[in-house]
């Protein structure tokens, strides 16, 4: 269970977020869309315990995140896929993070096995990846303490067909089993395919939230969207 | 292709009772961040190759005088060690890895706190492996040149000069921490001798300065032994303004900043 309330963000001028409440519940996938600069990395950010926010809470299992007792194994995060040191390689990278959460090595043969990284991919360094390798080892990082709930900020970015393909049918096969997975992505067409709810966001506002199908009219979620932003920016300006 | 019971499954339970989160195991997490990169193992093959060339060098130049040869690899430790301490802090943020340390350790002063360790055992080792260097290298110049060796060292001296190595990394790690970006810290650090030959260089005012607030010259007497109240002062006060306010100020902004 994710749980926005109320969350709001300012920084010196601008408001980043603005009274945000939405919730992700175990066993949906909610997809998390709006135009780049909505705030939805902002809002992620929150959720981790990265970011502070002006007023309101973001929980994960009833909690803030900095308040998890093993949050490795509570909420698996991919924030970016380009935050990798280039220079350590994709095996060690998920080594690091068994060897934090006091995992047994053959978790990480797991992991690399479950996100389609050979062997000797895993072995190299991080800086000659693709964007798409790399969200494949984000995606496994994030997964390392099998947990509940899963926080991923634009996974599908660099992905190929094949890689697409696959991420949709593993972020269903989680959410089968009872996680709670909330996704951004400025891919709607994506997130369609994927989803069972979505939260849409604009100028840090969310603009409507609810089932894909309810949303689609339809006529496909990009449809109600560019009409939803349309209406957001001519109020604002 | 995908098996994702793999990825969640009932066997998650026996895992969250599996170790995890303590300190020791952040200590050694981080400890092994400072190798498992390619700038990390550039570093450390340098130090081994050019740590015991540098003493073996100056065993057949100086002679065999065992601590002059120790205090030789002392001098690439002591460029060495602190760019490697202000690497393991400043990478996280140019590599934006703090987006995945902080999510699996929030507490961010443990893992700030884990982080610096590692750089100060391994200049404790690094000195004790010079040491152990110089040993066999002193008595083997004393035997090709036929001289006698030299092995007149205090131990507190020995003691010293270890702790200098120590007080080197730490102050690289506190440039590290206070600016969160590794080419300004490491220039600071490597031009800070040079900038305070500068300063001794405009005379009496200059000299007091620098006797107060370089470390180069405040440490020096932790090496040549006479430990005095005064000396002890000057230390003290050079560690607190390059060590201590630093770390504390790195600290404090990184626990509290958002981190992007």
């Amino acid at each position: 269970m994710i749980e926005f309330q109320h969350v709001s963000k300012s920084y010196k001028k601008v408001k980043a977020l603005d009274d945000v409440t939405f919730t992700v519940r175990p066993g949906t996938v909610t997809g998390f869309v709006g135009p780049n600069g909505a705030g939805k990395s902002t809002a992620l950010r929150i959720l981790a315990g990265l970011s502070r926010a002006t007023s309101g809470t973001a929980t994960v299992l009833g909690r803030p995140y900095a308040e998890l007792e093993r949050p490795g194994f509570e909420v698996g995060t991919l924030l970016d896929a380009a935050a990798h040191h280039p220079g350590r390689s994709g095996r060690e990278v998920l080594t690091l993070g068994a060897m934090l959460l006091g995992l047994p090595r053959a978790r990480v043969d797991e992991i690399l096995e479950l996100v389609g990284l050979t062997g000797k991919e895993g072995r190299r360094a991080v800086g000659g990846y693709s964007l798409g390798m790399r969200q494949r080892l984000g995606i496994g990082h994030a997964l390392l303490g099998r947990p509940r709930a899963l926080i991923l900020d634009e996974p599908v970015n660099g992905l190929d067909p094949q890689g697409i393909q696959w991420m949709r049918g593993l972020l269903r096969d989680l959410a089968e089993q009872g996680c709670a997975v909330l996704l951004s992505s400025h891919l709607l067409h994506e997130v369609e395919q994927v989803a069972d709810h979505v939260v849409m966001i604009g100028r840090g506002r969310v603009l409507a939230q609810g089932a894909v199908a309810e949303l689609s009219r339809g006529r496909g979620l990009e449809q109600t969207f560019l009409e939803l932003t349309a209406a957001a920016d001519r109020s604002a300006s | 292709m995908t098996d994702t019971t793999t990825a969640l499954s009932s066997g998650a339970l026996s895992s969250r009772r599996a170790g995890g989160r303590s300190f020791a195991t952040l200590v050694r997490a981080e400890a092994r961040k400072l190798f498992d990169t390619r700038t990390g193992m550039i570093l450390t093959a340098i130090l081994v190759v050019f740590g015991p060339g540098s003493v073996v060098a100056r065993g057949f130049v100086a002679g065999p005088h065992f601590f002059t040869l120790a205090g030789t690899a002392g001098i690439v430790l002591g460029i060495l060690l602190p760019v490697l301490a202000i690497l393991t802090v400043t990478g996280e943020w140019s590599h934006r890895t703090a987006l995945t340390t902080f999510v699996l350790e929030p507490r961010r002063g443990r893992v700030l706190a884990a982080k610096f360790l590692p750089p100060l055992a391994v200049a404790v080792l690094a000195g004790a492996l010079a040491l152990l260097l110089a040993l066999p290298v002193t008595a083997a110049v004393a035997a090709v040149r036929g001289v006698p060796a030299d092995w007149d060292v205090a131990p507190g001296t020995v003691l010293g000069w270890v702790a200098v190595l120590v007080i080197c990394t730490a102050q690289g790690q506190a440039l590290g921490m206070l600016l969160l970006n590794a080419p300004a810290a490491i220039v600071i650090y490597l031009a800070s001798p040079m900038a305070w030959s500068a300063v001794r260089g405009l005379g009496g005012a200059g000299e007091e300065l620098a006797g107060w607030l370089d470390l180069n010259t405040t440490t020096n007497l932790l090496t040549g032994g006479g430990m005095t109240g005064g000396g002890a002062a000057r230390l003290a006060v050079s560690v607190l303004v390059w060590i201590a306010v630093p770390v504390t100020v790195g600290a404090l902004r990184v626990c509290r900043k958002d981190i992007n």
